[in-house]
């Protein structure tokens, strides 16, 4: 097994654990990681975009290859930078503005598109058909309304949503019917993105599990059986001796 | 204190040492519980399963390692069944923070798979803008990418023949933690490109999805851990998803049990409360 591979394996154990020891309590050794977890991705985070954005889209094309047209988004993105000198910082302003509105431009239209035009569309589309000459038809069948049950259901919680979340007028009568309906289905939708939390949150866990699982095994050192105890040796002597001071003052 | 009240007031320690043991267990002592497939997951195999060899899969691993247990799996259940159906595979990340991990996947699958780098398969690597990334890759690839992830030039690599956006792609799937990720593949790529798309998410964002699915924006969905065990077993290569669902089925369990338990004793208490109080 590569070297590189077992110190890897020795420094996901350890890691792991210490951010574990949280579950006990708030401590030193949870801090160490968490504090290392955040310089590192950080880092990491400044050196690829580095290497991405200086070396390979700018620096090369620029230098090697002559491209000197980059010069312009080169030039919008360093007056992001006036904004740390305040006789300057009106200059970032233009960067700002292109990016606001090249941004606003590309996301509102398709957004809308997609999240809303396409969403109403779906929702009434299985009850009611757009003819080619522009009319429209209603597919639903009353005879067999078991046929498009998953539709008006659909159809019904959309509404009486849109309804609850409709303060215009008061909730009473047909509309606190129509607003209590839509708390249900809120409850429902609350329920189930619960339960997936659970599940992906469980998935995590079992994801640290397996791994220091496969690190008790010879060829990494075993790490996690090493480390296991010297953590909860840590935390221990780090408990006896914070209940051993003397309360602050 | 009455029975009800000091499990209410339990020590939360004893719940994450029970939910650890329920976790632990089973991942030592598999008994391999049954994996029912969803028709979501296996719209995404059965739409990979029918694409003629050599067509172009696109595969965006939109995740940084904080979400690696749930979309790794599926990230490898989907690169084993490109590279035995004989696709191209272009890969890609729109997370900075899972390039290196993105990158080691790939490989590591492609050299279990037999697959030559740039021949095969290609690693594009991260470029900045975020979902704009998307627009440029519809517009023009080599503009988004003018070299992969290991420096080459991306309009010399024979895995990109005939590629020149988007919309030369069979097949997009986008293995997505959050923002950017498969909600914007489709709106800034298949609603404009018009190219197949499937998702890939981590149970968290799974709810805020499925009116996505249900009005065909993407043709399939593998959500979370689960949905990774599914794709596993569809490919007949069972690995760490599988692995994990007996714990993931003991802990659901485990904590059905916790709820209902919490809710008989707040509601005894309330009882109690109420007849202290009717006196």
């Amino acid at each position: 097994m590569p070297l590189e591979v077992i110190i890897g394996a020795w420094v996901a154990t350890g890691l792991t654990l210490f951010i574990f020891t949280f579950l006990y309590e708030d401590n030193p050794i949870f801090k160490l990681a968490e504090h290392l977890y955040v310089g590192i991705s950080v880092g990491y985070t400044i050196v690829k975009a580095y290497d991405t954005v200086i070396v390979h889209l700018i620096y090369v094309p620029m230098i090697k290859e002559g491209d000197w047209s980059l010069l312009v988004p080169v030039g919008l993105g360093l007056l992001m930078l006036a904004r740390y000198m305040p006789k300057a910082a009106w200059l970032s302003r233009y960067a700002f503005a292109f990016i606001v509105g090249v941004g606003s431009g590309l996301a509102i239209p398709r957004t809308i598109s997609s999240f809303i035009l396409k969403q109403v569309e779906d929702t009434i589309r299985p009850l009611v058909t757009l003819l080619p000459d522009g009319g429209v038809t209603f597919t639903a069948s009353l005879l067999n309304p078991a046929s498009n049950l998953n539709a008006i259901i659909l159809l019904v919680g959309v509404v009486s949503v849109l309804f609850y979340f409709f303060f215009s007028l008061e909730h009473t009568g047909p509309l606190k019917t129509a607003a209590r309906t839509g708390i249900l289905f809120l409850m429902i939708a609350f329920g189930a993105a619960f339960g997936y939390t659970v599940m992906a949150r469980m998935s995590l866990l079992i994801g640290r599990f397996t791994d220091l699982i496969e690190f008790t095994g010879p060829a990494y050192g075993r790490p996690t059986l090493w480390l296991i105890p010297l953590v909860v040796g840590a935390l221990i002597l780090w408990s006896s001796r914070r209940r051993q001071a003397p309360p602050e003052a | 204190m009455t029975f009800a009240e000091r499990m209410l007031h339990i020590d939360r320690r004893l719940i994450f040492l029970m939910i650890g043991a329920f976790t632990l267990v089973p991942l030592l002592f598999p008994v391999g519980l049954a994996i029912n497939i969803s028709p979501e997951v296996r719209s995404v195999y059965d739409y990979i399963e029918k694409l003629p060899e050599r067509s172009v899969l696109l595969l965006s691993l939109d995740f940084d390692p904080a979400s690696k247990p749930e979309l790794h799996p599926q990230a490898v259940a989907i690169l084993r069944h490109a590279f035995r159906k004989n696709l191209r595979v272009v890969a890609m990340t729109l997370w900075v923070s899972g390039t290196g991990m993105a990158d080691q996947v790939i490989d590591e699958i492609a050299r279990e798979a037999g697959k030559e780098k740039g021949k095969d398969y290609v690693f594009l690597g991260w470029s900045p803008g975020g979902s704009s990334v998307i627009i440029n890759m519809g517009q023009d690839l080599y503009k988004a990418f003018p070299s992969d992830y290991g420096g080459k030039p991306t309009k010399t690599l024979p895995v990109l023949d005939g590629v020149q956006s988007l919309r030369d792609v069979a097949y997009a799937i986008s293995l997505g933690a959050g923002n950017p990720g498969v909600e914007a593949w489709y709106v800034f790529g298949k609603d404009k490109y018009k190219f197949e798309l499937g998702g890939g998410c981590t149970g968290v964002i799974a709810p805020g999805l499925y009116p996505l699915l249900r009005s065909g924006q993407i043709n399939g969905l593998i959500g979370g851990l689960r949905g990774a065990a599914e794709y596993e077993v569809l490919i007949g290569q069972k690995a760490r998803a599988v692995a994990g669902m007996d714990a993931q089925s003991a802990t659901h369990f485990a904590i059905i049990v916790l709820v209902l338990l919490c809710n008989v004793f707040y509601f005894s208490l309330r009882r109690a409360a109420r007849r202290e109080a009717g006196r």
